[in-house]
């Protein structure tokens, strides 16, 4: 069995989470779970191919990975197949949202999921207070 | 009143029934089995609460861990009450990935979860929580809610000094009551209304578990994956009493 860590970008999706940071997250998950981390992949800045892990895991044949999010995964859909061909067979750890599995559907289901938290609006904390939080509740209903 | 109103013009809470019921004491039959705690007795919501109250700080955030695997927690909450939710929101949700269980455990040092408005956790002005008791609430070992209005006031007198959920939140706590919910029974809040716990006295301490939930077609203030996840009710539900 070998199990690698992913570190990516700073930026992964609606977070921002310096490599340090993701090392913790992610060795915290390790520990919670009894898994033991053999190898640490840094992916490079500014990507979210993963396509380094693919090499790695051509070369190493890993079992399993573990990653801080599912804002990890590819977005793009010629990145997506390479992802899903090569590397169907391997078990996907996200350590915030606390969820693993393997497989193709898994892996669509994951990074469906992530688009749709991409797409939801979001109401900006720096400009508004706590009682307009209030006011939008009374005035725009909740469905 | 109607259940929308009352939640966003009237008192901003409700006890409802939980509609199926068969589902909701599978939840706290999958609760007792997985919390895995030493019992004096046959193993039931009683004599697992009666060992609450006897372990340490340590041994109770170490039975928190078994936790963990209840992963379906949210999902059973939520179809408890499918109507509910979906009267309130729609069938497209967002709900929280990993619902909580919290123990009140007796004695004043013990009291963990102060006066707070849901909001201060910052995810949405358009979340919901479902609070329900995993057995009858026979003491003041439950939650108690602050109407809407008097909340909104606290709030507005907070803003005015430039704080959030200060000392005059802090302050309220010693006079609330606790609503007796029975077994079966859930309330239901918006974010913006005061909750917390008393201490309390009793041989056994109080577990109940929460969720929360909001329309997907609704903001958020922030996108937060690790806390949420997207859930559509299923298409037919038939409630079983």
């Amino acid at each position: 069995m070998s199990t690698a860590t992913i570190t990516t970008d700073i930026n992964i999706g609606p977070f921002k989470i310096p490599s340090n940071g993701q090392n913790m997250i992610m060795n915290n998950y390790a520990e919670r779970n009894n898994i033991s981390v053999e190898v640490v992949i840094p992916e490079p800045m500014m990507s979210n191919a993963l396509a380094t892990t693919q090499w790695v895991h051509n070369d190493r044949k890993l079992n399993r990975v573990i990653l801080c999010s599912i804002h990890q995964l590819p977005t793009k859909q010629d990145r997506i197949n390479k992802l899903l061909s090569n590397m169907e067979d391997v078990e996907f750890h996200f350590a915030l949202e606390g969820i693993c599995g393997q497989g193709r559907n898994f892996l669509l289901e994951r990074i469906k999921e992530a688009k749709m938290f991409m797409s939801v609006k979001t109401i900006d904390s720096t400009k508004t207070t706590w009682l307009e939080l209030y006011k939008m509740l009374q005035e725009k209903g909740t469905r | 009143m109607e259940l929308y109103q009352e939640l966003v013009s009237g008192s901003g809470y409700t006890v409802y029934p939980i509609e199926n019921m068969q589902l909701f004491k599978k939840l706290r039959d999958s609760f007792i089995n997985k919390i895995n705690i030493p019992t004096e007795s046959k193993k039931n919501i009683n004599t697992v609460r009666r060992a609450l109250v006897k372990m340490s700080y340590a041994e109770i955030n170490r039975s928190r861990i078994n936790l963990l695997t209840f992963s379906d927690l949210s999902d059973m909450m939520i179809n408890s009450c499918s109507s509910l939710v979906e009267t309130l929101c729609g069938k497209e949700l967002f709900i929280q990935r990993r619902a909580h269980i919290i123990f009140n455990v007796p004695g004043k040092e013990r009291l963990r979860i102060w006066n707070h408005y849901e909001m201060i956790s910052g995810i949405s002005p358009f979340t919901y929580v479902l609070w329900a008791p995993l057995h009858d609430l026979e003491d003041d070992g439950g939650a108690y809610l602050v109407d809407q209005k008097e909340s909104i006031e606290v709030m507005k007198k907070e803003q005015a000094d430039g704080l959030i959920n200060g000392p005059t939140v802090l302050n309220m706590m010693g006079n609330q009551k606790p609503a007796r919910l029975k077994f079966g029974q859930v309330v239901v809040f918006n974010p913006f209304v005061l909750h917390g716990n008393n201490s309390f006295n009793s041989e056994f301490a109080r577990i109940g578990c929460n969720v929360r939930f909001q329309s997907y077609n609704m903001p958020l203030l922030q996108k937060n994956s690790d806390y949420l996840k997207y859930y559509r009710l299923p298409k037919y539900q038939k409630a079983e009493k």
